[in-house]
């Protein structure tokens, strides 16, 4: 719940506050340049820090006939009031050393001070304030949700400032903004709220005049400005203002106005009369306006000016990304009751939903019944033949906002009739747990006693156009309906293709009509074994896939003749010599693992095939076990001799071999749940396992794995999932 | 030598002679006085206060000083802004900052001296954004008496006090 609730927040409060917001942020930035076009007039003197109340007062009492006051701007300007020898009264900047004049302030410009009046009160005064002050609280909340948003993004505090997935302009830098002017939107809310506070007198910032026994002031022994402790002892930098006995009468005295404390100062003998420190309140007044306005300094004030310029950009591209993500909204034109074609989306941020709608567009535009909608609607649906779910991950590993309930739903609303099945998990490697909860549906699907995997899980990184085709091309072939991976081209994908030379072809084994094929490529191509192998047996849009090893720099593809196998009957009718055109499909997730300290190998009939190309090319020796099953013992024959061979160069550690029809008819999952400790052992060292051949044997072998995965290690089979221990390539 | 000297002082005597006579020429009848105001420890926004001179029959006269600088706030000082805003002119002549709670401000105020121990009066008026306004927060006869003694206010004004500038 977490999540949804600072997301819906971090809306809410954005859409109930922008106008103001806007209005504020315009005038924060106008406003952010009144301190800089102070501080480049050259009125502070020079070596202001250094100087003391002893150098400077002496200096200016001798300069002028009459000093009434002396203040000490935000920007170090020292000015008095007072007047002249003449008697004509004065008001000056000079400079503390000398006691020059060196300029007349200025009146506030009548345009700053109408921005400030704009930015403070919106004219309105009192209602005004409150509304300003509002905004400047709401912000704080924004500023609060929106952190926690990037914390979960991010997952982690750690990781707050490692890379952002860039889905779109907007989002992208709505979050790499966000966090780099974090700390000054911080800083502007909290300041901005708490002044609006001591506005309204919430929390009391009432000053404490020093108290001062007239009877107890002594007028001897009589000392010069210059000799005075405390003048001595202050510097002017800690100044604010110094009120200036208002006659010579003993009774009137200096008030000294420093950054943190009143005193009153004995004007003959330079006594502190009184002294009090000002209340905490009244000290973070001071730090909030300095904060809030910029005016101590001019680079504050520009990080300031930029930081409010981002919130303009914030409420831009928040109402973009909640734009797109409403655009994502579905108008479905049939109903679940009535659609053939399920398409469930997992979504936290609304990409998926686009793949999703491609899908879903083809097949309406197919004259196909499709109804998409969240994985959190999930139901019965009566005449769904096929389910397609498509989720994304969120946070450490969690089901997106709609898609939490599914695991309850899909227990409690079995399907009335057999559902095939497809995961598409989306996700970016820059993160781990990558597409974590995709496995997690796909192993929950595959439970289910109506659910019929139609292709292997498909994950999709960094919405990767490539990772979405080979999904597309492995379901159309399943499916017999055409999906592309971008909907404009619904006709025959353009790729390469490459001129395969056939160099060898066995004669199909007796009973299960197994046969291998070599092929030798015209030109040198970049293929490794796990790759696939896309043949187009009547040079139309129909294409057939096959898992390539590849052997000597040979491609062999190890193929079962099917009575009326569209692919398997073309490849059959070849002879040596014979050209084909076929285009090779880079199959990443698949390839044999670089780094793995041992891989164990799981393959029914076929699926051997990308696995034979691997051990022959296995020349690092690593630690590689083969679990393999067939029909009967003579399938295993036309790979014998390879596998002995292998075996005693060590490029094969072990061969296990289950036969479904002879022996003690066992399946290649029984020989999992033989060496169950030993296949818990390979994924707790980091160890791999790859899984090729039929979708029913990887349904029990992932069951098989998903519950000794929990009882042996006390971990979700998707953990290793989704950390790219278990690899899959299964049809 | 000394001729030379001569010639410096009376130089120097009739300058000097000429700057206090056109110091008197310029305020003919008038007497400047240093005014301080102490504000009390209010909260909320720097007050505006105007000085104004009252006749005998409790009319506004003149307006001696005006502390606050932004023309947008003169409708809170409602009697002087009524009688008199439209009628001072150059008031930016007489205009200095507002004055903000425990602060104190020091003018120098015009007083003409024939209106001094007569029927007239001088009065303060203060407002506070969103805050009373006072239309007497003080108001001493012109009196010898009065401008040397320290006058108690009754809203934001702590107290007033004059001297001889």
């Amino acid at each position: 719940m977490t999540i949804s609730v600072w997301r819906y927040s971090h809306l809410a409060l954005a859409v109930s506050s922008f106008l103001l917001l806007a209005l504020a942020s315009i005038t924060g930035v106008i406003l952010a340049f009144e301190p800089v076009s102070q501080k480049i007039q050259p009125y502070r003197a020079a070596n202001f820090d250094e100087l003391t109340l002893a150098q400077t007062l002496p200096v200016l009492k001798k300069n002028y006939a009459e000093i009434s006051e002396l203040s000490v701007d935000a920007n170090q300007f020292v000015q008095i009031k007072g007047s002249d020898a003449d008697g004509k009264s004065l008001t000056v900047y000079v400079d503390p050393q000398t006691g020059k004049i060196l300029g007349t302030p200025a009146r506030q410009s009548e345009f700053f001070q109408w921005v400030t009046a704009l930015h403070r009160s919106l004219f309105l005064h009192e209602a005004g304030r409150f509304f300003v002050g509002l905004t400047a609280f709401l912000l704080l909340l924004i500023t609060v949700s929106g952190t926690m948003l990037i914390l979960q993004r991010q997952r982690g505090v750690k990781r707050f400032f490692t890379r952002i997935v860039r889905d779109n302009f907007a989002q992208y830098y709505h979050v790499v903004l966000g966090r780099l002017s974090l700390v000054p939107i911080l800083i502007v809310a909290l300041s901005g709220t708490y002044l609006s506070l001591a506005r309204f007198e919430l929390i009391k910032t009432e000053k404490i005049s020093p108290d001062i026994d007239f009877d107890a002031i002594q007028s001897r022994p009589e000392r010069k400005l210059a000799d005075f402790t405390v003048f001595q002892n202050t510097r002017l930098s800690e100044v604010q203002s110094i009120e200036f006995p208002f006659s010579e009468d003993p009774e009137d005295y200096y008030t000294l106005k420093l950054s943190d404390r009143e005193m009153a100062v004995n004007q003959i003998t330079g006594d502190i009369l009184s002294e009090v420190r000002y209340p905490t309140a009244v000290l973070l007044t001071t730090l909030s306006l300095n904060l809030h306005t910029g005016r101590t300094s001019a680079v504050w004030a520009i990080i300031l000016a930029v930081a409010a310029g981002n919130i303009l950009f914030f409420i831009y591209s928040g109402f973009a990304i909640t734009w797109k993500r409403r655009g994502n909204r579905v108008k479905n034109k049939y109903s679940a009751d009535d659609s053939r074609f399920i398409i469930l989306v997992g979504s936290e941020n609304g990409s998926t939903f686009r793949f999703a709608q491609a899908i879903h567009q083809q097949l309406i535009r197919q004259g196909e019944k499709s109804f998409l909608t969240e994985l959190n609607n999930y139901t019965v649906f009566p005449k769904a033949e096929y389910l397609i779910a498509l989720t994304a991950t969120y946070g450490l590993g969690d089901a997106p906002t709609n898609a939490r309930r599914f695991a309850t739903l899909v227990e409690k609303h079995p399907q009335p009739h057999p559902v095939r099945y497809s995961v598409l998990g989306f996700g970016s490697h820059a993160y781990p747990d990558f597409c974590k909860f995709a496995f997690e549906v796909n192993q929950l699907l595959a439970g289910q006693k109506w659910a019929v995997p139609l292709v292997d899980v498909h994950t999709i990184n960094d919405k990767s156009p490539d990772d979405f085709s080979l999904w597309a091309e492995a379901w159309s072939q399943q499916a017999d309906i055409l999906i592309t991976a971008s909907s404009e081209h619904l006709k025959t994908p353009e790729h390469p293709l490459e001129a395969l030379t056939v160099t060898g072809i066995t004669q199909t084994a007796q009973t299960d009509g197994t046969f291998l094929i070599r092929l030798q490529p015209k030109h040198n191509l970049n293929v490794t074994s796990g790759d696939l192998l896309a043949i187009y047996p009547q040079n139309d849009h129909r294409e057939r896939l096959y898992s390539i090893g590849v052997l000597d720099n040979e491609l062999q593809l190890s193929v079962r003749l099917h009575p009326d196998g569209l692919g398997s009957g073309f490849l059959h009718r070849l002879t040596s010599g014979d050209t084909i055109q076929a285009r090779i499909i880079d199959n990443g997730h698949f390839h044999f693992p670089q780094k793995a300290p041992v891989v164990v190998m799981i393959s029914n009939g076929t699926g051997i095939a990308p696995f034979l190309g691997m051990i022959s090319q296995n020349n690092p020796r690593t630690p590689c076990h083969l679990y393999c099953g067939f029909r009967q013992r003579a399938s295993l024959e036309i790979y014998q001799r390879f596998l002995d061979e292998s075996k005693s160069d060590r490029k094969l550690t072990d061969l296990h071999v289950a036969f479904s029809r002879e022996d003690k008819k066992q399946y290649v999952s029984d020989l999992i749940a033989r060496d169950a400790d030993f296949i818990m052992e390979v994924l707790n060292t980091n160890g791999v396992l790859m899984i090729c051949g039929s979708l029913a044997m990887q349904k029990d072998v992932l069951e098989l794995l998903g519950t000794t995965c929990q009882t042996k290690l006390g971990k979700s089979l998707s953990v290793y999932q989704s950390h790219g221990q278990i690899l899959m390539d299964c049809y | 030598m000394k001729s030379f000297w001569n010639k410096i002082s009376v130089v120097v005597m009739a300058l000097s002679l000429a700057i206090t006579t056109s110091s008197f020429a310029q305020q003919p009848g008038t007497t400047s006085y240093k005014c301080m105001i102490q504000m009390t420890n209010y909260m909320g926004e720097g007050a505006y206060i105007v000085i104004s001179l009252i006749n005998g029959k409790g009319a506004y006269e003149k307006t001696l000083y005006v502390l606050g600088s932004d023309k947008k706030w003169y409708p809170d000082v409602k009697e002087w802004h009524k009688a008199m805003a439209k009628k001072t002119p150059n008031i930016s002549a007489i205009t200095g900052a507002s004055v903000a709670g425990g602060d104190r401000s020091v003018t120098v105020l015009e007083i003409d001296n024939s209106k001094l121990n007569k029927d007239y009066k001088i009065r303060f008026e203060s407002a506070v954004e969103d805050k009373q306004y006072h239309v007497k927060d003080l108001e001493i006869p012109l009196t010898t008496e009065a401008l040397s003694a320290k006058n108690e206010g009754t809203g934001y004004i702590r107290y007033v006090r004059f001297s001889p500038n």
